[in-house]
């Protein structure tokens, strides 16, 4: 038993600083009680080493790197520093559980949606963010085909404009606004088919 | 239990990447063979769940059309043999599915923890956790290769992992621990020389010596890839060409390592950009010329579907 607590311990460390900095300041009591002196010994040393940093760093990296990765436009809108910053507040509160990581980048567009609506001011992000989160909906694995697969997207600001300038790597500017509703499906080589519904202005 | 120690001689071999795909498709020349890690092709939906893995239709269609031009070799990421809380079966049936469909002639994995428990669910570091280099994991390891290697009938090979920190008062060191690991449960070794490379640059010790206290007649696999120093370390990023340590390295072992099926380059496929298609050609015609110097020619790749 004392090998799985040994782990746990360990992995908390590398995903959680502040768990680390508990550790090494006020050792492992209360933690497990099965740990062998050997084990104490060794997750005391490896808390203060700066390899473990080295570990946390490339953990880090791998994460945002998903994130990145899935959510592209969220990125460039966002900023790389204020990404981060929203990507560490989201971690603090969700582990990682999987290597896949789509399911987490559909919780942190959540994550910013809910930010948004509690007095982050970030101009296009409401329409990016529910947008990429749609694709990301649309391309999780689904167990059984379902024929009619598609998400809805409300817009603002007329997307033919901005998805323009961001295809520029433009921040986007004075994009009219318009509001309409924007309707995603897979095609058969399950790429992202993406339509103006209706306009609502 | 009986298996065939040796593999064939494939050659060189390249890591797939989605962005390496045009490579991949249009300059086979270059390369014998193609690994991948498979668990790019399925989403593994966690463990314990009824289906565990969905298969991508595009990946699945792309490996069978490269599958009938090369032989593909299976390098997992998700098995995770260390874990303490679980024995991963479900992935073990789902390799030998695939070996079922592919027939590869060894598949590999990491010699690392990567999933713990955590709460009510588990916790995925994201990283190669090492295990400490004790008999404790001998025993949990040796068991679990077994079943592998029952019930996928080729050579399962393990890779030696990166690390930066060192667990004290270890029962063996790295190579011993691997010799061990090797005669206790049969598996073999993917000699990862970036790796290698990696913790001995991080850790100041001399690879050499490692190689020679290391069986390499274990050795069926060998890695080379790039990386790169941030923060006062230096990182198996799989970024970019190899440093001439590591082709240095591999100079050294090719000849000494009898029972070697192949040796793969391993590059993160948003490094094209940087490297080029003429830099990823030399990297592969370096690593070609110096098979042909040292092991037999690779045997001609006869398609199994």
């Amino acid at each position: 038993m004392s090998q799985r607590s040994f782990q746990t311990i360990i992995a908390r460390m590398v995903v959680d600083t502040e768990f680390r900095a508990h550790v090494r300041e006020h050792g492992l009591q209360s933690l497990a009680d099965d740990l062998t002196p050997l084990e104490q010994e060794r997750l005391l040393q490896v808390a203060s080493d700066r390899g473990m940093e080295a570990t946390r760093l490339v953990h880090k990296d791998f994460r945002l790197s998903k994130l990145y990765i899935m959510l592209p436009l969220t990125r460039f809108l966002l900023g790389r520093k204020r990404m981060i910053r929203e990507a560490s507040a989201f971690w603090s509160v969700n582990p990682p559980v999987s290597h896949y990581f789509l399911q987490e980048a559909i919780d942190f567009c959540d994550h910013l949606l809910k930010r948004l609506a509690s007095g982050l001011r970030v101009k296009y992000l409401y329409e990016i963010v529910s947008y990429e989160r749609a694709a990301l909906e649309l391309q999780r694995p689904c167990q059984h085909e379902e024929a009619a697969r598609s998400q809805t997207v409300n817009f603002n600001y007329d997307p033919m404009i901005l998805f323009t300038q961001l295809s520029r790597q433009q921040r986007p500017r004075a994009v009219p606004p318009l509001r309409c509703t924007l309707v995603g499906t897979l095609d058969e080589d399950e790429n992202v088919q993406w339509d103006i519904l209706k306009s609502n202005s | 239990m009986h298996q065939q120690s040796s593999v064939p001689k494939l050659g060189i071999g390249l890591l797939y990447q989605e962005q390496l795909r045009p490579f991949i498709e249009r300059e086979q020349q270059h390369f014998d063979f193609l690994e991948l890690i498979p668990d790019i092709m399925w989403t593994d939906m966690g463990y314990g769940s009824s289906p565990r893995f969905i298969e991508n239709r595009r990946g699945i269609s792309l490996l069978r059309q490269l599958h009938r031009e090369m032989p593909v070799i299976l390098h997992s990421i998700g098995f995770s043999i260390g874990s303490a809380h679980r024995f991963d079966r479900e992935h073990i049936a789902q390799i030998a599915r695939w070996y079922e469909w592919l027939k590869f002639p060894w598949h590999s994995d990491h010699l690392a923890f990567m999933f713990t428990e955590h709460a009510t669910s588990e916790l995925n570091v994201g990283v190669t956790m090492p295990l400490p280099y004790d008999q404790e994991s001998l025993d949990l390891l040796m068991p679990r290769v077994r079943e592998m290697r029952s019930s996928v009938p080729i050579p399962f090979l393990l890779e030696n992992n990166v690390y930066f920190f060192k667990y004290s008062q270890q029962d063996f060191d790295e190579a011993a621990f691997l010799n061990q690991l090797c005669e206790q449960s049969g598996c073999r070794l993917l000699l990862d020389l970036h790796n290698l490379y990696t913790n001995c640059r991080n850790h100041r010790d001399d690879p050499y010596r490692f190689l020679e206290k290391l069986n390499l007649e274990n050795v069926l696999e060998i890695h080379v890839a790039g990386g790169m120093e941030a923060q006062g370390f230096y990182f198996d990023a799989h970024s970019g060409v190899s440093p001439q340590k590591v082709w240095e390295l591999l100079d050294w072992v090719l000849p000494r390592v009898p029972n070697l099926g192949g040796v793969t380059f391993e590059m993160i496929g948003s490094w094209l950009v940087d490297v080029g298609e003429d830099g990823l050609t030399a990297q592969l015609a370096r690593m070609k010329e110096m098979w042909m110097r040292h092991q037999p020619a690779p045997q001609p790749f006869e398609a199994t579907v």
